[in-house]
C-alpha cells in the first residue's frame, strides 16, 4: 500500500516554508512606508465617569495628524448582535484599567507618545468591582445600566428530573471548584494596518483577526461606511486561540485613525496592551453535584457556575451557555440541572478561549467523578465506561452524537500508559513521588448555528481554474497557524488527484476570497472542509466531462488519474491534465467553481432558550492519562508524560492532528500548573510573558498521541475537530495524578508549587486523601 | 514595549577609553550583552543619551587560568562560562548559576558583568511607563514613595542576579577600574542593601573582571526557586560551598539572591566548623538562612512561601554536597 498523498498524508504545512524561513509577513511586518504611527491612550482608572476628554493640546503638537475619541464613534459593537455594549473608544464611562479612551496618529512614535501625554481626562471615579462576589452585592454600582445586579446573563435549565436522579443515587457529593482567569498568550501581539484611500473614501484594513468577516461588518457599522467600500485582509497570523474570534477595539481604532488622518496608520500593540485586550477564559467558581449509583452509573448532575466576565459583553453569554450545554455530549447523563451567572466586573473583558466554556466545568465534573468513584471503589476508567453514550444518539438537551470513539480512546490510553499495573503503585525515588491520573473531554466541530444568521451557507469555497492549468483555492477561512489552508489543500488534492505543485491557496482577502464566518469553534475542517470537498467534486465533474468530450467517449468511460485522464477500457487513449484544462476552457474561459456547505436545521440545537450554543454536527472525543512527579520537599509538580487518544473522525493530516493535540494538552497544562492573570485593584500585574507564567520547553512533557478514526457520517471524509477537545481533559487528569502521587486532591487551579508546598507542609502524616482548596467545600449524602 | 529612544553610541577599544568616555558623559550607560539594559530602556526605565558599547573592548572577554585562580573578564558571556571545563569541574556553583540564567538565547549575549550589575527588580518598577504613571510611580523612579513598603525611606527592589551568590560562596574578588586605577574587592563588598544604589561602585568606574580561587576539597552548587525551568529570575536563589573533613564540616558558605536588594551572604555558619552535619547543624543552617532572607513583596509570588521554601532547598543542597564529598573521598 502506498502512503496517502491527499487526505491522510502527513503533509508539512503548505505555508510552512515561509514561516520557518522568516519570509512570512505578519501584520507588523507589512510594508508601511509613509504610514503614521498609531497609539492608544488607555484609562488609568478601573471605573470612572468620563466627564471630558480634552485633546486640544494634542492637536496643536506638530506632527500629529489625527486624534480620535469616543465622540468619533457612537455605534456600539460586539460579536453577539443582542449584546453589543462596547465602543472602540470609551464614551461617558471607562470600565477597566486599560479601556481605550483616545488615540492619535502621528508622524513618528515619539510624537505620538508626546501627543498622548497632552490629552487631559476629567473624570469622576466610581466604585470598582474586581470579583464576581463584589460586583453582585446588592448596592453595587452597575457597570451597564440595563443589567441589574451586574449580571450579564443568567442561564437556568434542567433536562430530565434531577431530584429524582439524586434520590435514586447511592452516593451524592457536592464540591466547589475554582479556576483562575487565563489568557491566550499567542505569540503574535495585536497589530493592524489601515489604509484610507482619501480620493475614493475607501478603507483597507490588514489585521491579525481570526474573523475577518466580522471585522468587515463591524468596520462598516462603527465607521458608518458602505461594506462595499471596505476591504479586509488577513496576512500571516501568529496564533489566536480565541483572542481574535471577535472584533477587537484596536482594529476599529486603527481604521478610525486612518480615516481621520486621510492616510495610512500602523497600530502595533505592546504585549501589555495585548494582555489588556484579553478575551481569555474567565475566573470561575463551579459548584458541582453528582449522584452515582453503586455500580458507577451517574443518576444526576447539578452545576452552578459563576464567571467573572470583565467589563463588556463580548462572547460572554455564549461562554456561560457553553458551560451548561457541554456538560452534555460526553457521557450518558439522565438528568442535568444548570445555573450559570455571567458577571460584569471592572477587569478586561473575557471571551472565547480554546475549549470555549467547557474547560473549567470539565475540570470540576471529572474531578468530582474521580473522587466519587474512589469512594465507591471503582477505577476511574471503569466509572467512565459505565456512563458511555451509544452513537447515534441525541442528548437530553438536543445535541446529536453520530460518531463516538471515546471507548476506543479509553482502551488505548489505559493500555499505553500501563494504567492497570502502574496506577497507585508507582515507585518512590528520593523525595519524588510519581502518580497517574486520567480524564476525558470533548468539543464541537463548529457551532451549527452561526452568530450572524443570514440564510447563506455556513461555508463557501471557490476553485479557480485557468489557462496555466493551475488550481487556486480561494477561501475566507483564516489560517491562524492551525493549518486550515493545508487541510483545505489536501482535500482538493485528494478529490482532483493533482500534485501539490499545481495547487495554490489564497486566504484571505475580502476583495478576492469568498466570505467565511471565521476560524472559531473548531469549524473550519468540518464546515469549510466540506465546502472544499463539494467544490472539488464539482470541478472534477466538469473536468471529466471535458476529458470525455476531447476523447470522444462518454463520461462513464473516463478514468480520472488526476494528472491525466484515460479511457478505462483502452488506456492508450490518454490526455494530460493540461489538455483537459484546454478543453474545459473552450468557449467559456477561466472557470470559477464553487462549493458550499450548510448545517441542516435539525443539527442546530434544542428548542430551549440558548439551545443553539453547543450544537454541532460532530463532537471530537479525547481520553488522556497524565503522569506526574511531585517533589515532596519543594512541592514542585513536573508533568513527566502524557498519553492522549483522540477521536477526530478521520485525520486528514495525522501530523497536524498530533500537533494540535499536543498543543492543546500543553495549553491545558499551562492553566493547570502555572498560568493566571493577576489584578490588584484592577491593575494587571502580570501583563508580560515574564510574570504571566506560560510553561517553557523545560516544563513540556513527551506527549504520545493516538488517533481513533470513528468516521463521522457528516465530516469531510469522516473528519471532526482535533484542536480544542484535548485541552479540557488535562487539568483534572493532572489533579488526579497529583493525588495519586501524594494523596492530596486540589480543587483550585492552577496547582502551583506554592499551593502544593503549603499543602504538603500542612499535611499530617499517613492520613487518607483530603481535599485542599482555597474555597470551602461541603459534601452531603 | 516602545521602540528604543534615540541615543549616541560610542565604541571604546579599551577599558581605559571606556572610563574616559564615561567621565565625559556622566549620564551615559555601559552596554555589554544588553539583555537587561535594552528592555529597561524600551520601558522608559533608563533615560540616557549616550550608550558606551563595550563589545569592542577585547580585554573584557579574557578568560584564563592563573596559578590558583580563574580570571574571568566582565564581558565573557554566560554561555561561555557555563560551558567552560574548569568552571564545570572546579566551580560547579558558578556553572550552575550561569546556565540557570534566563534562556539559551539570552546567555549567548548576556555577560558576567551584566549579571553582576543587574538592575534591581520590583513588580512596581519593571512595568511600562503608563502602568507606572497610573500607579503614581515609585521610589526607585519618579516618586518619593516605595510601593512595596509605603512608609519606607528606602527602595526595596530585589537584586535578582544568579551569579553573585555563587561567586560569594566561591570567595571571588572583583576588579574595578576607575580614573585613579584598579581596585580589587571581595564580591560581598561590591554590593549595598539599597534598591537604588545597590552597587558599591562610583559612576566613573567599570567592572573589569572577577578572580575566582581554584581551591581543592570544596564542593559547591547553585539552585533557585522559580516557577518555570527557564526564563525566570530567582524567587530565591541559593549557593552553597562546602568543605568536609571526615565526618565534620570544615567550611560551609551559603549565599542567597532574590531576597533583598543585594546578594546576601549567610553569616554565622563558621560556628559549624568542626561539627558533624546533624540535626542541630541543619537547624542552625535553617535559622541563619531565615535571618538572611529579607524578602519583600517585590514579585507576584508571596513572601511567606519564599521564606519557608528557601531553607528547605538549602538544606537539601547541603545534604547532597555532604554526600557528594564523602563519595569523592572514599
Amino acid at each position: 500500500m502506498t502512503a496517502p498523498r491527499g487526505v491522510g498524508a502527513r503533509l508539512p504545512f503548505v505555508d510552512g516554508i515561509e514561516k520557518v524561513t522568516g519570509a512570512a509577513r505578519y501584520t507588523a511586518d507589512l510594508s508601511s512606508t509613509g504610514a503614521l504611527v498609531g497609539r492608544i491612550l488607555r484609562s488609568p482608572y478601573a471605573h470612572a465617569e468620563l466627564l471630558e476628554v480634552d485633546i486640544s493640546e494634542a492637536l496643536k503638537l506638530p506632527g500629529v495628524r489625527a486624534v480620535v475619541t469616543g465622540a468619533d464613534c457612537d455605534q456600539p459593537y460586539g460579536v453577539i448582535p443582542i449584546a453589543q455594549n462596547e465602543f472602540p473608544l470609551a464614551r461617558d464611562r471607562v470600565r477597566y484599567y486599560g479601556d481605550p479612551v483616545a488615540a492619535v496618529a502621528a508622524v513618528d512614535e515619539v510624537t505620538a507618545i508626546e501627543a498622548l501625554s497632552r490629552i487631559r481626562l476629567r473624570v469622576r471615579e466610581l466604585p470598582a468591582f474586581f470579583s464576581s462576589a463584589d460586583a453582585r452585592k446588592p448596592n453595587a454600582v452597575l457597570l451597564h445600566d440595563n443589567k441589574p445586579g451586574n449580571i450579564e446573563r443568567e442561564v437556568h435549565n434542567e433536562f430530565g428530573d434531577t431530584d429524582a436522579g439524586f434520590a435514586q443515587a447511592d452516593v451524592v457529593r457536592e464540591e466547589l471548584y475554582e479556576c483562575a482567569e487565563v489568557h491566550h498568550a499567542m505569540m503574535e501581539p495585536d497589530a493592524a494596518l489601515a489604509v484610507f484611500d482619501a480620493e475614493r473614501g475607501h478603507l483597507t484594513l490588514y489585521s491579525v483577526s481570526q474573523v475577518p468577516y466580522y471585522v468587515h461588518l463591524t468596520l462598516a457599522r462603527c465607521l458608518k461606511m458602505e461594506m462595499a467600500h471596505i476591504r479586509v485582509i488577513k496576512p500571516f497570523v501568529g496564533g489566536g486561540f480565541g483572542h481574535r474570534t471577535e472584533v477587537l477595539n484596536f482594529e476599529v481604532i486603527c481604521a478610525m485613525l486612518a480615516r481621520a488622518a486621510r492616510g495610512t496608520v500602523r497600530l502595533v500593540l505592546s504585549r501589555e496592551e495585548t494582555f489588556l485586550t484579553h478575551r481569555g477564559r474567565p475566573e470561575s467558581q463551579i459548584r458541582m453535584k453528582l449522584g452515582l449509583a453503586k455500580d458507577g452509573r451517574i443518576t444526576a448532575c447539578q452545576a452552578e457556575v459563576i464567571q467573572r466576565g470583565g467589563a463588556y459583553g463580548g462572547y460572554g453569554l455564549v461562554t456561560i451557555l457553553y458551560s451548561g450545554a457541554l456538560l452534555h455530549g460526553l457521557y450518558d447523563l439522565p438528568a442535568v440541572k444548570y445555573d450559570g451567572y455571567r458577571v460584569y466586573s471592572n477587569t478586561p473583558p473575557c471571551g472565547a478561549m480554546r475549549g470555549h466554556g467547557t474547560v473549567n466545568i470539565r475540570f470540576a465534573f471529572e474531578s468530582l467523578l474521580d473522587a466519587m468513584a474512589k469512594e465507591l471503589g471503582l477505577d476511574p476508567f471503569e466509572v467512565r465506561r459505565r456512563n458511555l453514550l451509544q452513537a447515534p444518539t441525541e442528548t437530553i438537551n438536543g445535541l446529536k452524537v453520530l460518531s463516538y470513539g471515546l471507548p476506543q480512546c479509553l482502551d488505548w490510553v489505559e493500555k499505553a500508559s500501563g494504567w492497570i499495573e502502574r496506577h497507585g503503585q508507582l515507585e518512590q525515588k528520593g523525595p519524588l513521588r510519581r502518580g497517574l491520573g486520567m480524564g476525558c473531554s470533548h468539543f464541537v466541530s463548529g457551532s451549527a448555528k452561526p452568530v450572524h444568521w443570514s440564510g447563506e451557507p455556513h461555508a463557501v469555497i471557490i476553485l479557480k481554474l485557468d489557462f496555466d492549468a493551475s488550481v487556486t483555492i480561494l477561501t475566507g477561512a483564516a489560517d491562524i497557524g492551525q493549518g486550515s489552508s493545508t487541510i483545505l489543500t489536501q482535500i482538493v488534492a485528494e478529490v482532483l488527484g493533482l500534485g501539490y505543485d499545481r495547487l495554490r491557496i489564497v486566504a484571505n482577502d475580502s476583495a478576492i476570497t469568498p466570505k467565511d464566518n471565521g476560524s472559531y469553534s473548531s469549524r473550519v475542517t468540518f464546515m469549510v472542509g466540506n465546502a472544499a470537498l463539494d467544490a472539488a467534486e464539482n470541478l472534477k465533474r466538469l473536468l471529466v466531462t471535458a476529458a470525455a468530450r476531447r476523447l470522444k467517449v462518454s463520461v462513464a468511460e473516463i478514468e480520472w488519474l488526476g494528472e491525466a485522464a484515460i479511457v478505462a477500457a483502452d488506456p492508450e487513449r490518454r490526455i494530460s491534465f493540461t489538455e483537459v484544462v484546454e478543453e474545459a476552457l473552450v468557449g467559456t474561459g477561466t472557470l470559477l467553481i464553487k462549493g458550499t456547505f450548510t448545517c441542516p436545521p435539525e443539527f442546530q440545537g434544542g428548542k430551549h432558550r440558548g439551545g443553539a450554543v453547543g450544537s454541532t454536527m460532530g463532537f471530537s472525543y479525547t481520553a488522556q492519562v497524565v503522569e506526574v512527579s511531585v517533589d515532596m520537599d519543594l512541592g514542585k509538580v513536573a508533568v513527566e508524560k502524557v498519553w492522549a487518544a483522540i477521536d477526530c473522525g478521520l485525520a486528514i493530516n495525522p501530523m497536524s492532528v498530533e500537533g494540535q493535540v499536543q498543543g492543546a494538552i500543553w495549553m491545558g497544562m499551562g492553566q493547570a500548573i502555572s498560568e493566571e492573570t493577576v489584578y490588584e485593584q484592577g491593575r494587571h500585574q502580570a501583563a508580560n510573558l515574564l510574570d504571566y507564567r506560560v510553561p517553557t520547553i523545560v516544563e513540556s512533557p513527551d506527549i504520545d498521541v493516538h488517533i481513533v478514526e470513528s468516521l463521522d457520517p457528516n465530516g469531510p471524509f469522516g473528519a471532526k475537530e482535533a484542536s480544542e477537545g484535548p485541552l479540557s481533559g488535562f487539568p483534572s487528569a493532572l489533579a488526579a495524578a497529583v493525588e495519586d502521587a501524594i494523596g492530596i486532591r486540589f480543587t483550585a487551579l492552577p496547582i502551583t508549587q506554592m499551593r502544593v508546598f503549603d499543602a504538603l507542609q500542612k499535611k499530617p502524616q499517613t492520613t487518607p486523601p483530603e481535599s485542599v482548596s482555597t474555597a470551602s467545600a461541603r459534601g452531603d449524602t | 514595549m516602545a521602540a528604543l529612544p534615540d541615543f549616541q553610541l560610542l565604541h571604546p577599544a579599551t577599558a581605559s577609553d571606556a572610563i574616559r568616555m564615561r567621565a565625559l558623559h556622566p549620564g551615559s550607560r555601559y552596554l555589554a550583552g544588553g539583555t537587561d539594559l535594552l528592555p529597561n530602556m524600551r520601558r522608559g526605565l533608563v533615560a540616557t543619551e549616550v550608550v558606551i558599547d563595550l563589545g569592542g573592548v577585547d580585554e573584557l572577554t579574557d578568560l584564563h587560568e592563573e596559578s590558583s585562580a580563574l580570571y574571568i573578564g566582565a564581558g565573557v558571556t554566560l554561555a561561555v562560562i557555563a560551558a567552560n571545563r574548569t568552571v564545570q569541574d572546579r566551580l560547579p556553583a558558578l556553572a550552575q548559576a550561569a546556565s540557570g540564567v534566563a534562556g539559551p538565547t539570552h546567555r549567548v549575549s548576556a555577560t558576567l558583568g551584566g549579571n553582576l550589575c543587574l538592575e534591581t527588580r520590583c513588580r512596581f518598577y519593571n512595568q511600562s511607563e503608563s502602568w507606572r504613571e497610573a500607579n503614581a510611580f515609585c521610589l526607585k523612579l519618579g516618586s518619593d514613595t516605595c510601593r512595596v513598603a509605603t512608609k519606607s525611606p528606602r527602595c526595596y527592589a530585589a537584586f535578582s542576579g544568579d551569579i553573585a551568590p555563587a561567586l560569594m560562596v566561591l570567595d571571588a574578588k572583583v576588579e574595578v577600574l576607575g580614573p585613579l586605577g584598579t581596585r580589587v574587592l571581595p564580591i560581598s563588598d561590591f554590593y549595598r542593601d539599597d534598591g537604588i544604589t545597590w552597587l558599591a561602585m562610583t559612576p566613573d568606574e567599570l567592572l573589569v573582571a572577577v578572580r575566582v580561587p581554584l581551591k581543592t576539597g570544596w564542593a559547591s552548587a547553585y539552585e533557585k526557586v522559580r516557577v518555570r525551568g527557564a526564563m525566570d529570575f530567582p524567587l530565591a536563589g541559593v549557593a552553597v560551598a562546602l568543605r568536609r573533613e571526615n565526618n565534620t564540616i570544615a567550611d560551609l558558605r551559603i549565599a542567597l539572591t532574590g531576597v533583598s536588594s543585594r546578594p546576601e551572604f549567610v553569616n554565622g555558619l563558621d560556628a559549624l566548623a568542626g561539627h558533624p552535619l546533624d540535626d542541630t547543624a541543619l537547624a542552625i543552617i535553617t535559622r541563619r538562612i531565615k535571618l538572611g532572607i529579607k524578602a519583600m513583596e517585590t514579585t507576584l509570588i508571596e513572601v511567606p512561601f519564599r521564606r519557608r521554601i528557601t531553607p528547605v532547598l538549602a538544606k537539601r543542597m547541603v545534604e547532597r554536597l555532604w554526600e557528594m564529598v564523602s563519595t569523592s573521598l572514599s
